[in-house]
């Protein structure tokens, strides 16, 4: 087969080239150079940068994927060896219940947090529309501030806010007659922990969302509103047939945005229970930290990143698709 | 080169070559005026340099993990005793059996030797303990009418009650500062019952939180929690957060389950503490002895790829003579290898913490307890599900023993 092959592969590159050279002599082979180089030229001044960025950026992913096909514990990563055990890590995973029960938790705990965040950010912006410049001024420092909090100070504000015994909350809830709350626990089940976490995050995305929309807002032209209120249009009709499309591809991008950043939140969930109580706050993000650092099973840990991005490909992919169509049409 | 042709030969330790050794000790474990002295005596007597450095206990895991996984290790580690075992278990750290004789091997701390031991090799020499003892306000006790430090948990329920009755103009008073989740004093509940955390039966470890004597001690935990304030300190936080001797220095507190350096941080707070406290051992159920205690410490241990190995051992011989050890006493912590603790029972809290340290045990040593008190302990959960009411007490400590099982398996 192979002397085959190359007997093949030899004839015509034998034959062809003898007839081909009178017609490229005529004066062509020089431009024809430069052609082919003046069409790698740019790639070729790409390619230093692009290649920094591909191994900055790619290559933590490649060795995170390279190494959920590892053992790699303490023991493994002192001693610098490489044991490959297939799908084991994977297998591990995904045979533990718990691994589901989490991930279940975790895209509950997205949508409810991108929901109440983007919603909240459109209604912001649109109020910032019609108000008068001084109130806006104002409201916008306010979420300036609110933005500028590092993560684990508000958390921080957050908790002694929620605090059982000291917390201003329960306190003004019994100064309002709520008796109830007098040592209440914010904190005694998941679901309640993951609602005081989700406002924290709430909270701390809105400005940004707010601020994005509202640049979007801006955009729109005056005369279609007034166009509309000429034509008799209500508030909503307004916001439906002259709002709506022309932020529609924005609203998408940060709701796409806010999905990636909520999904991995882990900081604020840790420093409130550390996925407690009885683990019932656990999230993708804080199940890996638990794997990874707390028990240094560095494999399991990669393995169970992958899978995120799976989940969080199979949360996002009508966006990707979108987006990867738009991109072919504009071409 | 020639430093390059050495770093290959690992763990020949040649002495001649060896300029500088580097020793991490912990934050706030031994007293600097011992380290000071130790390091140069050390620098005198050998020639070599000691680059001395203090780590943070917050991170440590990930510190030694990085630090053990490259190829120029620090020369001597301390270790926490429950992390030892897992380090040892990885093929982390140099076996010392066989140097045993130089770190004074005859009087070892029982309790830390077990941590250190691994299929009956020696990872480490152990460097101090300390355990838990009920640090008082002698003041607050006095005017409360008790005369005397309780002997017996009937009789200390009976103090925390007094005291409670005596202060019940104070909303904020605790006779007993007792988080929901301090774990290791439930340890000693659990074990002054006869229960225990796991047991090993043919290398598998089973959780037995759910043995009637376990149960027993949860039980305590709980009659002691309910009675410890009119306003309770929530289920849900632990002994660290917020640390309980700032609490204790606020004056609202009459007695706190603690160790030594936690009394030291809330007098360095409220200087005037000094004089009012006093501490007894935890009283057993059994009227008149101790119960068990968690003995918390450090071991000193040389990662396997030390280069300087051989002047790391002469450290650690020197650090282990008795001139050494009863500095460690002075400063109030349990020696690791000297069984002379009178030096320690000099002062209040010491002489509670000397007359319990015999009674001290240890969780299960075994490579695989770290995964249990790393990340989510399921003892913590446990308490603060039976404490809360959010489980009965079956179910708590059902689903505690199971974690730990699967943590341990």
């Amino acid at each position: 087969m192979t002397a085959v092959k190359t007997t093949e592969a030899a004839a015509p590159a034998g034959d062809l080239p003898p007839a081909l050279p009178p017609a490229v002599t005529g004066g062509a082979p020089g431009r024809r150079r430069a052609g082919a180089f003046d069409r790698a030229l740019p790639y070729l001044l790409l390619a230093p940068a692009l290649i920094a960025i591909l191994w900055l950026i790619g290559w933590p992913v490649v060795s995170v994927f390279v190494t959920s096909f590892r053992q790699l514990n303490l023991g493994e990563l002192v001693r610098g060896e490489i044991v490959w055990t297939g799908l084991d890590n994977y297998v591990t995973v995904l045979r533990d219940e718990r691994f589901w029960t989490v991930s279940l938790r975790t895209v509950v705990f997205t949508v409810a947090v991108v929901g109440a965040s983007v919603g909240m950010g459109l209604l912001i912006a649109l109020l910032m529309r019609v108000l008068t410049p001084w109130v806006r001024i104002a409201l916008q420092i306010a979420m300036l501030c609110a933005w500028a909090m590092p993560i684990l100070a508000s958390t921080t504000v957050y908790q002694w806010m929620f605090d059982q015994n000291y917390g201003i909350l329960n306190k003004t809830l019994v100064q309002l007659g709520f008796d109830s709350f007098a040592g209440y626990s914010w904190f005694s089940s998941g679901t309640s922990t993951l609602s005081v976490v989700g406002l924290l995050i709430v909270w701390q995305a809105i400005p940004f969302l707010a601020f994005s929309l509202y640049a979007g807002l801006v955009g729109i032209p005056r005369d279609l509103y007034e166009a509309a209120g000429i034509d008799g249009a209500t508030g909503w009709q307004t916001f439906r047939a002259v709002t709506w499309p022309e932020i529609r591809s924005l609203l998408m991008m940060v709701t796409f945005l806010s999905t990636l950043w909520d999904f991995k939140v882990f900081a604020q969930i840790w420093v409130f229970r550390e996925g407690g109580p009885s683990g019932e706050s656990t999230t993708l993000p804080v199940l890996q930290y638990l794997e990874g650092i707390a028990k240094s099973h560095f494999g399991v840990a990669a393995a169970i990143s992958v899978l995120m991005m799976v989940i969080l490909g199979l949360i996002t992919f009508q966006y990707l698709r979108k987006l990867l169509q738009t991109e072919e049409g504009k071409i | 080169m020639a430093v390059s042709g050495c770093g290959t030969s690992t763990n020949s330790g040649s002495g001649t070559e060896t300029k500088e050794i580097t020793v991490w000790l912990m934050d706030g474990s031994a007293p600097t005026t011992l380290t000071d002295a130790l390091n140069k005596e050390f620098e005198t007597a050998n020639g070599i340099k000691v680059k001395y450095e203090v780590q943070k206990w917050t991170g440590i895991q990930e510190k030694l993990t990085t630090a053990l996984a490259s190829s120029t290790p620090p020369d001597v580690i301390e270790l926490g005793n429950t992390q030892t075992a897992s380090f040892a278990d990885q093929g982390t750290l140099a076996d010392l059996t066989a140097d045993a004789g130089q770190f004074n091997g005859g009087e070892w701390l029982g309790g830390l030797k077990d941590s250190l031991t691994l299929n009956g090799k020696q990872y480490g020499v152990p460097f101090y303990a300390a355990n838990r003892t009920v640090i008082y306000r002698t003041d607050l006790l006095q005017a409360a009418g008790v005369a005397k430090p309780p002997t017996s948990r009937a009789e200390w329920l009976d103090a925390i009650n007094k005291l409670k009755a005596a202060n019940a103009s104070n909303p904020e008073f605790q006779a007993l500062y007792l988080p929901g989740q301090s774990w290791y004093f439930l340890l000693s509940l659990i074990w002054d019952e006869g229960g225990d955390i796991a047991k090993q039966d043919g290398g598998k470890w089973t959780g037995t939180l759910d043995t009637p004597q376990a149960k027993a001690g949860f039980e305590a935990y709980k009659a002691l929690y309910d009675a410890s304030a009119a306003k309770k300190v929530p289920a849900d936080i632990d002994e660290a957060k917020p640390q309980q001797m700032e609490v204790f220095g606020t004056g609202n507190v009459g007695m706190m389950v603690g160790l030594p350096w936690e009394l030291a941080g809330a007098v360095k707070a409220k200087p005037d503490l000094k004089d009012k406290t006093a501490a007894f051992p935890i009283p057993s159920k059994k009227a008149g002895s101790a119960a068990p205690v968690f003995l918390g410490g450090s071991n000193l241990a040389i990662p396997a790829a030390s280069k300087n190995s051989d002047a790391a051992k002469k450290y650690l011989a020197l650090l282990s003579s008795k001139k050494y050890q009863d500095m460690l006493a002075e400063g109030g912590a349990v020696p690791g290898t000297s069984k002379d603790t009178s030096k320690l029972a000099s002062n209040a809290i010491g002489k509670a913490m000397a007359d319990s340290s015999p009674n001290g045990k240890v969780t299960p040593v075994t490579p695989k307890w770290a995964a249990v008190e790393a990340g989510q302990n399921p003892l913590k959960d446990a308490l603060t599900a039976y404490l809360t009411g959010a489980k009965t007490l079956d179910q708590a400590t059902k689903d505690a023993s199971e974690a730990i099982t699967k943590a341990m398996a």
